[in-house]
């Protein structure tokens, strides 16, 4: 049995939903074709922030992991994993973002570093960037900060 | 025509959001993350975060009832609800955790208690809000789908 199309009517009324979603799609993205594969590795306690990270960063085609703590986030690399960037989040449980930054640091790691806070102040900003951190963003990560960041890296 | 008027619905409620300043532009980027693949990644997102943030707040009111209270761990949540709140849009619950965590750090512990009182309020009035909003948002999008 052949498929029925849709009536008119309820074609545009599809389409109108589809094409007003899309407009707001292309009013906000940011698009970008990374040349290489990139990876990054996601450090925030907690599951919402983390998430969103990791799947903005899929969005532009980066490959993704995430910890939820500072242990982990040291342990991981330790292990010999190696990523092009770390988004890692000031305030973690168990091993704080700043001592994981600089332990990630005392071990040879010279990929970049963004750090991330919700607290945007001048003295957290210079506690992470003494700490080891490449950059600063406050809370939420947003593709106005990380594009060009991830154009740097694919050498664009 | 009911799919029409459902469509005409749903964008109603999203526009009020905005316009009640309920959400920020944070929740507009997070749409643009949907894709085929993941039509229903917004409202998940949201689910995730009404279960962690409800966990926040029970933890948070009952720090609250501790003698002597523990600032420090009332911070830290409160710490941690700012950042998801901040990532999903969430824009009045975020006021009021920056308003209660202005008020904590002053050690007045009686303004911070007030302050949970309404950021309890604002939050539960954004989740009576928002979750009627995904369930007409699946229903169209299911719809859709089967066409």
């Amino acid at each position: 049995m052949a498929p029925t199309l849709p009536s008119s009517d309820q074609a545009s009324d599809q389409d109108n939903w589809d094409n007003g979603r899309l407009a707001r799609k292309r009013q906000l993205l940011i698009e970008i074709v990374l040349r290489n594969k990139l990876t990054a590795l996601v450090v925030d306690g907690d599951t919402t922030c983390r998430v969103l990270e990791q799947l903005l960063l899929r969005s532009y085609g980066v490959q993704t992991q995430g910890v939820d703590n500072g242990r982990d986030a040291v342990a991981l690399i330790a292990s010999g994993v190696k990523f092009d960037l770390i988004i890692i989040d000031m305030i973690l449980p168990v091993l704080n973002g700043l001592e994981a930054t600089r332990q990630i640091r005392d071990m040879g790691v010279h990929c970049k570093m963004l750090g991330v806070t919700i607290c945007s102040g001048e003295s957290e900003r210079q506690v992470f960037l003494a700490a080891g951190v490449d950059v600063f963003i406050e809370k939420p990560l947003d593709p106005e900060h990380l594009v060009p960041i991830l154009r740097e890296l694919d050498g664009q | 025509m009911e799919s029409k008027h459902v469509h005409q619905q749903i964008a109603a409620m999203r526009q009020s959001f905005f316009d009640e300043e309920v959400l920020d532009e944070k929740f507009s980027q997070l749409e643009q993350l949907e894709g085929k693949d993941n039509p229903n990644f917004v409202e998940e997102v949201f689910t995730m975060y009404f279960r962690d943030s409800t966990a926040f707040l029970e933890t948070i009111e009952q720090a609250m009832k501790t003698i002597p209270i523990d600032s420090i761990k009332v911070d830290n949540i409160l710490h941690q609800l700012k950042g998801s709140s901040a990532s999903v849009g969430a824009n009045k619950v975020l006021k009021e955790v920056n308003k209660t965590r202005q008020v904590l750090g002053k050690g007045n512990l009686e303004g911070t208690k007030a302050g949970i009182l309404e950021l309890r309020k604002e939050y539960d009035s954004f989740k009576a809000k928002l979750e009627p909003y995904f369930q007409k948002l699946k229903q169209a999008n299911s719809v859709a789908q089967e066409k």
